[in-house]
């Protein structure tokens, strides 16, 4: 990601000052309109539980204070019986291991994809990019009872499976592209001295395929982290909660808690994304829109 | 290749990957498709013992709910279709070529709600939104937003939009980065201004990311439901209810009816829509391969 100041796109343009104005003021807007709801949000989280309610629409809280997350975090080890941490955790564990399950059986099978021949190859891919369009919703159902039959609802393991087999095609497609695209004299050279299919994969094309093992570290990390259908319905125990369906517990429960601990619940889910973002912000960017190209 | 012919190893590569894809994924569409002909509730050891024939997607065609959320989806990927894919193209135009000083800053920030959980976005929208909240204040109105029948299923396209236009826009952005930029200094020559360019230049060679956005959106607007569960759970009175969250509705909802297998016919309903846009998408691909 360049900075626009040495390319000269905008030369043609730079001469309209309306084109000028009204970028400024649309872009503008726009910014305002994304930064608002969250700064407002954050307004009312830091706020003392007496101000809250008073001038509300300013965003300077005048009355600062932390009492709110000492309320959120209190609040939902009460009222949910699991805490603010053990949420995190759950959800850390969930997500470490689907990811790492998935890329490790990626690497693998993209590169039968890309390198090897079985019979079947293309009508197998062709499935598994089909599926990449289905929403999850439509595999609730029996998939409940396959986690039931095979004794592991309610578990770690009932999740991180069901989002290997619905995220494991993107990994494959990703992963298949990116071999693909790396030159064929490089493992032509390879197979000429000798080396057999597992040492070109390990000492060949790892190692250059990590940019592609980034993106999917990338996607899939927000797609599990994220994820909030599954994780509600397989893991209905309420102390294997993963952030967001304890955050929706608690944002949709018929006992309502006030605004300033509402406001500081929903910041404690959203700062530790922020402080990540913004130390990884290029990746992140770069990471999704390599990812879209897999369509 | 780096063989001719198929090597029996060649299985231990593909075995891992392919028996989770089978078992979690392909093995339960299936089945799901199967059980839209079966009566069973939540609490039922063998699925297959009340076989019903077509009695459950008769069922949702008797309901009125039903086409509600069916219109709902259609409204909702509508407007991630044609509305968000609409604003991020004049965005991304706008800050590509506006010569801003902070166009990297501009770009994270307007991206920056897409790595947020859905759910998080929602509740911060719901406590805006509410009757009491900080829209009403602004407006200075006493307005049951989220309650109105007619406005709630837009307000949520709204959210949602204001959550992932930042992903159409770096898409945008990198097809922006990308484009020919010799047919624009061309037009400069000639005295074409900005207005021109923009129509006649710049949009339609951005065609095909513009076809790509929207297949992105369109995909995803089947998808949605965590953002109407935590919005509106689907009122006031199931009208905001989407296809997804009526099947959550019908087979898991605390107060809800418990009747799986219509939640199977809803699966098999989106299922058939996926399917129908996936074939036509490849037979369109198709002729336009031909043509080229």
């Amino acid at each position: 990601m360049e900075t626009n100041k040495t390319n000269n796109y905008g030369a043609s343009f730079k001469r309209s000052p309306i084109f000028y104005i009204v970028t400024r003021i649309v872009v503008l807007f726009f910014i305002i309109i994304i930064i608002f709801p969250l700064l407002y949000t954050l307004s009312l989280s830091v706020r003392s539980p007496e101000t809250v309610y008073s001038a509300r629409y300013f965003l300077i809280p005048y009355e600062f204070s932390f009492a709110n997350y000492i309320d959120a975090f209190v609040n939902a080890e009460q009222k949910l019986k699991v805490s603010f941490p053990r949420m995190f955790l759950n959800s850390a564990v969930v997500t470490s291991l689907s990811v790492t399950l998935i890329i490790s059986m990626s690497i693998f099978a993209a590169f039968a994809f890309s390198h090897l021949r079985f019979p079947l190859k293309e009508s197998l891919y062709n499935v598994m990019i089909a599926s990449v369009a289905m929403p999850a919703q439509v595999l609730l159902i029996p998939l409940f009872y396959i986690l039931i039959y095979l004794g592991i609802i309610n578990t770690y393991q009932a999740v991180i499976l069901a989002y290997a087999g619905f995220l494991i095609p993107i990994g494959i497609l990703i992963l298949r592209m990116f071999y693909e695209q790396i030159p064929y004299e490089l493992t032509e050279a390879g197979t000429v001295d000798g080396a057999s299919d597992l040492q070109l994969l390990m000492k060949v094309l790892l190692p250059l395929a990590k940019p592609a093992i980034a993106t999917c570290v990338i996607l899939l990390f927000l797609d599990t982290w994220n994820e909030f259908i599954y994780a509600m319905i397989f893991m209905q125990d309420p102390t294997i909660h993963t952030v967001p369906v304890g955050l929706a517990k608690i944002g949709t429960s018929r006992y309502q808690v006030n605004i300033g601990t509402y406001s500081a619940s929903v910041m404690i889910t959203i700062i530790p994304v922020m402080i990540i973002f913004a130390v990884f912000q290029r990746w992140f960017i770069a990471g999704m829109t390599m990812g879209a190209l897999k369509h | 290749m780096i063989y001719k012919t198929f090597h029996f190893r060649t299985l231990l590569y593909l075995l891992p990957a392919v028996f989770i894809f089978l078992t979690f994924n392909v093995i339960p569409g299936l089945t799901s498709l199967v059980l839209s002909f079966f009566d069973f509730t939540g609490f039922e050891t063998n699925l297959f013992r009340n076989f019903v024939g077509i009695d459950n997607f008769i069922k949702i065609y008797e309901d009125k709910y039903f086409w509600i959320a069916l219109k709902n989806t259609f409204l909702f990927v509508f407007g991630a279709v044609f509305i968000q894919t609409g604003i991020a193209l004049i965005l991304s135009i706008f800050i590509f070529f506006g010569n801003f000083k902070f166009s990297v800053l501009v770009r994270s920030i307007i991206f920056f709600p897409c790595v947020l959980a859905p759910v998080s976005v929602g509740l911060v929208w719901k406590k805006i939104l509410e009757q009491d909240g900080v829209l009403n204040s602004i407006l200075g109105l006493d307005y049951s937003w989220l309650s109105s029948v007619s406005l709630v299923m837009w307000l949520i396209i709204m959210v949602n939009t204001w959550q992932w236009i930042g992903y159409n826009l770096v898409i945008y952005y990198a097809g922006l980065q990308s484009m020919n930029i010799e047919l624009l200094e061309a037009s400069d020559i000639d005295g074409a201004n900005w207005s021109q360019k923009i129509f006649s230049i710049v949009i339609p060679l951005l065609w095909p990311t513009t076809i790509l956005n929207m297949i992105l959106n369109l995909i995803g607007g089947f998808r949605a439901f965590d953002i109407v569960y935590v919005l509106t759970r689907g009122g006031p009175a199931h009208y905001s209810e989407v296809l997804a969250s009526y099947l959550y509705y019908y087979s898991f909802s605390a107060g809800g009816p418990n009747k799986m297998g219509v939640g199977a016919s809803v699966a098999f309903v989106i299922f058939a829509c996926i399917l129908t846009i996936a074939v036509a998408r490849i037979i369109v691909t198709k002729r336009l391969g031909k043509e080229t």
